[in-house]
């Protein structure tokens, strides 16, 4: 498909679609009412909090019905809310777009945010800052949904910052823990890298067409000179990288994890991380026009899929092999989206059976955490399938459906994308292809680990004690944590199915994304696909079998030495010294330069010195001694250089 | 007799709907001043206050009123001493709206009990006297002070001609001079403040009148329109021209606190009461920088080529002198001071695109900065300690966590100031720097972003300090304001919102077309 | 003066009588202006001021402006700057202020300005005005009611918009002059003393009679030795409450100096060496 069908013309906005705004007003309005009210609304905080999601979802839903009954050429509309600057030449518009993809997305956020809302009620029942809690999130839902829903550049980085923001908060949100501030710095620096890419984009469509509207943009695209589109594209995919943790951007998602629960599952795996690919698939008439910038992103998803699989194996804590997991994950999505036409709605769709899995998947490990006094160390668990039933059950739903047993949800929508890769030509067929079966290979093995790690087995747990010397109790959540988890249990059996199913979903996301192509010669046959992909994620779940299952093995509590690929895995493979190395500290020098003007008011006293400008500043202040005449004279000196400059200029 | 031969005088006209808002706020300050002669001492703050509402009030309204027939290329009256045009009218709007913001500010008695003022700014300080009157209510004359210094401001802005302006530039300071040194605390350092602006100004008056003079030496007349006039075609020599403009454009410079001319003000705008630190740094700029565009459109647009290039350089050396200098400043009055230089450079940048849309663009930066600032001094009069305002920086760590509202509503205020997107800054700044670029000054832009970029670090440091840093044992508290200083800054506030997010409206307004001359 | 004499004085030429006048006047003018700024004592520099004030009414009533020459000398050498030395006499002649100049580069770099100003003013004005036409003000002194009548009819038309405003300069000034300067007392009126007595024997006063005073040099020179009563008991309100409530402790250093127990000051410390042990 080509960018001048999606420029064509806007269907018009009536009904329902009028009060799209509605959908972004309701959590910033939550948020408002939430962080500005302070300990007045403790009560009953939580509950507006949900309650604003909530009807969000439900005037989604009717948004969504609605759409459904239009004509596909008129699916796209956008509704313009006020003009910001109209200057002349320099109009900054303010508008929603509202077409299939962005509709989809909203349902996603507002339909899972829900959820996770109703998850944190129990959650963090026993939080005292709960309503805080609740108004970061609402605020997190607002800034998402202003990201997918604004129909130009400008009103994307606006919520992109947003969420940025709200990541930070909730990250840090257990501000007592030292490491969870010092993970939420550590994301908010990695995400300054890539959101430096994205303003540098932005920058450059704006130079180059005058415009960030996606219609003017995409319409015009087809202007731009080959290395300004590269540029844009690439600088594009760096924004991509930082928000979604693709490689080398990647180190910030596992530390985020020390975020309370529902945010791990809510920001940092079903929607938040997946911005990236929605602003590639976004951006699809600008990656149309450069298979290279293309091939680069395919590179970048396949390199981060298998890194993500390969550190996941290693690592101990519960959450942080699914937040790896959740970082492979995004790396088929990101190699779908990279294929072009042939998966942009393939990577839209394993972003949303992933959304289901994964967002239940950690509402599993939260529950499991829940019930084993905040232990996340997988060795120290086991054996809990019958002290948690609900909670086994609806999370083994979510690992199979990960893994990709045959007609769950990962099913269809990773074996998708393993096939299209495959369906490339020549050497990118065989490279991207079998990444992506490796990598299936590999999940299925460590997520098999997990799974045994933690509800078979031994019980471990019976003579140990936690960090904070009680004995472990494991039970079974709350109510409102397990309804949550059975609901994304059957989104993680159903969804794949019914969205794929005759195409329905492609066939729905035409109108954003162009018509989805399928491979004519791949370089293994069609049939042969599926097969392949089940018969080695089966291989990898028996492997993992073989070395943890079996009665015979004994899990020790304590980490063993291992070899070197497996001690490189646990270093995160060395990605975070390379990182480190690369962004971290370069961009920490710079800071540094002026954070130490700050570091003086550390100490109780603001004066800045010993930077450039701070130096400059110190010494230029001797200049005001508070004597009159002094300031007389430099009255005098500016006022001779004026008149001499002015003799000079006429008669020079 | 020869001497007996002589003509009938012949009245100038008179547009009275024109200029009545200025007459109303002169003809008060008149009033004011018999209030204070006639009034117990008892009976004046109520009277004055109601007396300055009132008249900036009516002022406002003889505006309104003028405006729905004021002809579109404005009108010259009193023999083309003033010109009432659609910028003037503008600036006036501007300076009015302001102005009884500042008046609020002056009128509180709760924030200060008894008032920002000294009781009897006559007695010594550090006296027994002194002592015993600091509780008591505070001096009326400040009012009256006031309505003539925007009565001066409004005259300079509009005025025609050379020596009109002078008088009105005169007019508005001598009165701002006073006020300076009428501070309840720290009197010695607020009339030194007093001394140093009366000093340095009337040094900057000096350079004003020999520009004025030596201009009428080339043109024979003080009318901006004549001096236009010669400077269009003329074989006169040239010199008095440029060496006129020159030291005509130290005197405004001066008034308008930019770099290099600037250095007053920090001293200045710390020594002064608040209020009227406030109305300096809201009313004169909007003054200065009237008269500036006036005098650089109507008078010296044929001779721009020349002069322009020396304003860049000028523009330079104050925006980067204020974000430079303003990195290490420990005081917050005086941060601000530094900050308002730099925003005088990037005025100045509007002010020398001689376009309609750099026009526009000043006038409209003018008014978001003068609501900003204007907001920026109410809260930090709130921010106090034992000895009156706490304006060590380092003593406002953890503001937050004693006062999340005025926390919040500095923030704010500090980043329009930075320029974030969704204040007023960042629209003003916008407008600004694309009319430079339209009008061919894409390296001064550079510079002017760069300055703003390292200016916004030292508002962001007080962000910081004021959220992530745990409050002193003994730092100071907020007190609550009266109604008066309430009115301001939520006012003040809610411009800076509105016209960060709806500025439409206002920008439009602010497309006034050329001066009359 | 009749008009031949005007017609003859005017005609765009500068007489040899004009030109004498000026080089005479202008040098005394010149020197006025910078005795001004160089001499020490105030007084002298408004006797300065008033040389150069002179000197420019003369050359005014010489360049045919007579009104403005005789305002010149009226007004201002003769009223404003009379005022002047009244206030300088009054406040004292010799109040004069340090001429150490503590700022390093101060007067070179002031000189350094100085003299580029002016030597930028003097090349601009001399480029400018040399070969210049004299115009005169024939047509402004005889048309119209002459140069008093033409300045009148000039302040009350074209200008009378800036005439009138200098009122507004006025009176600010006036009102800081009261600000500034006036003291308002009769708030804080003293009370006479048949009042006092009045309101002792009212009983309105802790007592009727003045307090005793101490008994300094009775049997010290201590303002802190109590006066005895006749009876020979101590007058405990003879000392003042201040001394009493003063703890010993904070009089211990003034106590030692009085005893003469304190070392004498050290030459050493002049050096500074030994006084870092």
């Amino acid at each position: 498909m080509t960018s001048t069908y999606l420029a064509a013309e806007l269907g018009p906005v009536d009904g329902i679609a009028q009060y799209a705004w509605l959908l972004v007003a309701l959590p910033l309005l939550g948020a408002a009412i939430l962080l500005i009210g302070g300990r007045r609304t403790d009560r009953w905080g939580h509950l507006l909090g949900s309650a604003t999601v909530i009807a969000a979802f439900g005037y989604g839903l009717a948004l969504f019905f609605s759409v459904l009954g239009l004509d596909p050429e008129q699916r796209t509309r956008e509704v313009s809310l006020f003009s910001w600057i109209p200057v002349e030449a320099l109009k900054v518009d303010f508008g929603l777009r509202l077409d299939p993809l962005s509709v989809t997305f909203v349902l996603l956020i507002t339909g899972v945010g829900s959820l996770i809302h109703i998850y944190s009620i129990g959650y963090m029942s026993h939080d005292e800052n709960r309503r805080k809690f609740f108004g970061h999130l609402n605020l997190f839902v607002g800034a998402m949904l202003i990201l997918v829903l604004g129909n130009s550049f400008v009103t994307l980085y606006l919520g992109w910052e947003g969420v940025g923001l709200a990541s930070y908060l909730l990250i840090s949100f257990w501000q007592h823990k030292p490491s969870a501030a010092e993970a939420a710095k550590k994301a908010f620096l990695m995400n300054r890298v890539g959101d430096i890419g994205l303003a540098v984009a932005i920058f450059l469509m704006f130079a180059n067409l005058g415009t960030t509207q996606y219609t003017e943009v995409f319409e015009r695209a087809g202007e731009l000179s080959g290395g300004v589109v590269l540029a844009i594209a690439l600088m594009l995919l760096l924004g991509a990288c930082g928000k979604s943790g693709q490689f080398p951007l990647q180190a910030w998602l596992p530390d985020a994890m020390e975020g309370p629960t529902p945010v791990s599952a809510l920001i940092h795996a079903a929607t938040m991380v997946t911005a990236g690919v929605y602003l590639i698939a976004r951006s699809n008439p600008i990656y149309d026009l450069t298979p290279d910038g293309r091939l680069v992103v395919t590179i970048i998803g396949a390199l981060t899929l298998l890194i993500g699989c390969v550190i996941g194996c290693a690592y101990d804590d519960f959450k942080k092999v699914l937040a790896y997991s959740t970082v492979s994950q995004i790396g088929y999505m990101v190699l779908a989206v990279g294929l072009g036409p042939f998966g942009y709605a393939l990577g839209i769709m394993h972003l949303l059976t992933h959304g289901f899995f994964k967002a239940g998947l950690f509402l599993g490990a939260g529950s499991v955490m829940h019930g084993m006094n905040d232990e996340g160390d997988i060795r120290r668990m086991g054996g809990l399938a019958r002290k948690m039933p609900i909670t086994f059950v609806t999370w083994g739903l979510g690992y199979l459906a990960l893994i990709g047993f045959p007609f769950l949800s990962g099913y269809y929508s990773k074996d998708a994308i393993i096939e299209a890769a495959f369906g490339q030509e020549g050497w990118r067929g065989w490279v991207f292809g079998g990444a992506a079966v490796f990598g299936a290979a590999l999940t299925a093995f460590y997520m098999t680990r997990l799974m045994l790690l933690v509800f078979f087995g031994e019980k471990r747990w019976e003579n140990l004690k936690s960090a904070d010397g009680r004995a472990y109790d494991p039970h079974e959540s709350p109510k409102s944590m397990t309804v949550p988890m059975i609901i994304l249990a059957f989104g993680s059996v159903f969804a794949g199915f019914l969205l794929s199913n005759g195409g329905l979903l492609s066939g729905w996301l035409a109108p954003s994304l162009g018509k989805l192509q399928v491979a004519e010669h791949g370089v293994i046959p069609h049939a042969v696909v599926p097969l392949l992909t089940v018969a080695l994620s089966a291989l990898g779940a028996l492997v993992a079998w073989l070395i943890f299952g079996r009665k015979s093995v004994r899990v020790p509590v304590e980490r063993p030495a291992a070899s070197w690929p497996v001690r490189a895995a646990r270093a995160d493979l060395y990605t975070n010294a390379l990182n480190d190395w690369l962004v971290v500290k370069p961009s920490l020098l710079l800071t540094r330069a002026f954070l130490v003007v700050d570091n003086k008011g550390v100490d109780g006293i603001v004066t800045g010195t010993a930077t450039v400008l701070g130096g400059g500043s110190s010494v230029l202040r001797r200049t005001q001694t508070g004597f009159v005449r002094s300031y007389a004279l430099s009255m005098l000196g500016g006022s001779v250089l004026v008149i001499a400059a002015m003799l000079v200029v006429r008669f020079a | 007799m020869l001497l007996a031969q002589v003509e009938q005088v012949q009245v100038p006209d008179l547009d009275f709907p024109a200029i009545a808002p200025i007459l109303i706020v002169l003809g008060a300050a008149c009033v004011s001043v018999l209030f204070e002669a006639f009034l117990p001492r008892s009976a004046r703050w109520a009277a004055q206050f109601g007396l300055s509402v009132l008249t900036l009030v009516g002022a406002g309204a003889a505006l309104l009123a003028y405006l729905g027939d004021a002809p579109a290329t404005g009108v010259t009256t009193l023999a083309g001493a003033l010109a009432v045009d659609k910028p003037a009218l503008f600036l006036w709007a501007t300076l009015l709206i302001l102005g009884l913001g500042s008046v609020f500010l002056m009128a509180d008695r709760r924030v200060e009990p008894g008032g920002a003022f000294a009781a009897d700014a006559a007695i010594r300080p550090g006296t027994i006297q002194d002592r015993a009157q600091a509780t008591t209510v505070m001096q009326t004359e400040v009012f009256p002070l006031a309505l003539f210094s925007l009565g001066g401001m409004m005259v300079f802005t509009a005025s025609n001609d050379l020596l009109t302006m002078f008088i009105a530039l005169e007019v508005l300071s001598l009165p701002l001079y006073l006020m300076c040194g009428l501070a309840r605390r720290r009197r010695l350092i607020s009339q030194e403040a007093a001394v140093k602006y009366f000093l340095l100004g009337a040094f900057a008056s000096a350079f004003f009148l020999y520009g004025l003079a030596l201009l009428y030496g080339y043109a024979g007349s003080i009318k901006l329109s004549a001096i236009a006039a010669a400077a269009g075609g003329s074989d006169r020599s040239d010199t008095l021209l440029f060496a006129g403009i020159g030291l005509l454009v130290v005197g405004l410079l001066f008034k308008a606190a930019v770099g290099p001319f600037h250095t007053w003000s920090p001293d200045v705008y710390q020594g002064a009461p608040t209020p009227v630190t406030a109305f300096m740094g809201a009313c004169t700029k909007v003054a200065a920088f009237g008269g500036i565009l006036r005098v650089f459109s109507v008078a010296f647009e044929a001779t721009s080529w020349e002069w322009r290039g020396v304003l860049w350089g000028v523009a330079i050396v104050s925006m980067l002198i204020g974000a430079i200098l303003g990195l290490t400043q420990t005081d917050i009055k005086r941060m601000v001071a530094y900050s308002s230089v730099a925003h005088a450079g990037f005025l100045l940048i509007g002010s020398i695109a001689l376009t309609d849309e750099g026009r526009a663009a000043t006038l409209f930066y003018l008014l978001t900065y003068g609501f900003t600032t204007l907001s920026v001094f109410a809260v930090i009069s709130l921010v106090r300690d034992a000895n009156g305002e706490a304006t060590q920086i380092s003593s406002w760590a953890g503001l937050a966590k004693r006062s999340p509202v005025v926390a919040g509503i500095f923030t704010v205020l500090l980043l329009a100031l930075a320029g974030i997107p969704f204040t007023s800054g960042f629209v003003g700044k916008f407008v600004v720097f694309s009319a430079a670029l339209a009008d061919g000054m894409a390296p001064l832009v550079v510079i002017a972003l760069l300055a703003s970029a390292v200016a916004a670090f030292f508002y962001l440091r007080i962000i910081v300090l004021m959220y992530m840093r745990e409050p002193e044992e003994d730092g100071p508290t907020v007190s609550l304001p009266g109604v008066p200083t309430t009115i301001t800054i939520a006012l003040g506030v809610a411009v800076t919102i509105l016209l960060g997010v709806f500025p439409s409206a206002v920008l439009d307004w602010s497309v006034v077309g050329a001066f009359v001359s | 003066m009749n008009t031949a004499l005007l017609l003859a004085q005017t005609g765009g030429e500068v007489t040899t009588g004009e030109a004498v006048a000026f080089w005479i006047l202008g040098p005394l003018a010149l020197a006025g202006g910078l005795g001004m700024l160089f001499s020490r004592n105030a007084v002298h520099s408004a006797l300065w001021l008033v040389l150069t004030m002179l000197g420019l009414g003369v050359m005014y009533m010489v360049q045919q402006a007579p009104f403005l020459g005789f305002v010149q000398i009226i007004v201002y050498t003769g009223a404003i700057m009379m005022l002047f030395l009244f206030v300088l006499m009054m406040v004292g002649r010799d109040a004069s202020d340090s001429v150490v100049e503590v700022l390093r580069g101060q007067r070179f770099a002031a000189a350094v300005f100085g003299l580029g100003f002016g030597v930028l003013m003097v090349t601009a004005l001399a480029r400018a005005l040399t070969d210049v036409p004299a115009r005169g003000l024939v047509e402004a002194n005889t048309t119209n009611g002459g140069n008093v009548g033409n300045i009148g009819r000039a302040v009350f038309t074209d200008y009378v918009f800036p005439f009138e405003l200098t009122s507004a300069l006025l009176i600010t000034a006036a009102l800081g002059a009261m600000v500034l300067a006036f003291v308002d007392r009769r708030h804080t009126e003293r009370k006479t003393q048949r009042e006092m007595v009045e309101m002792r024997l009212r009983g309105e006063h802790d007592r009727p009679s003045p307090l005793p005073g101490p008994g300094v040099f009775a049997t010290a020179n201590s303002v802190a030795t109590p006066a005895l009563l006749p009876d020979g008991s101590v007058a405990p309100e003879s000392v003042s409450e201040l001394i009493e409530a003063t703890s010993r402790k904070t009089l211990e250093s003034d106590v030692a100096e009085v005893a003469g127990t304190v070392p004498g000051p050290d030459a050493h410390a002049l050096t500074g060496k030994e006084g870092d042990r």
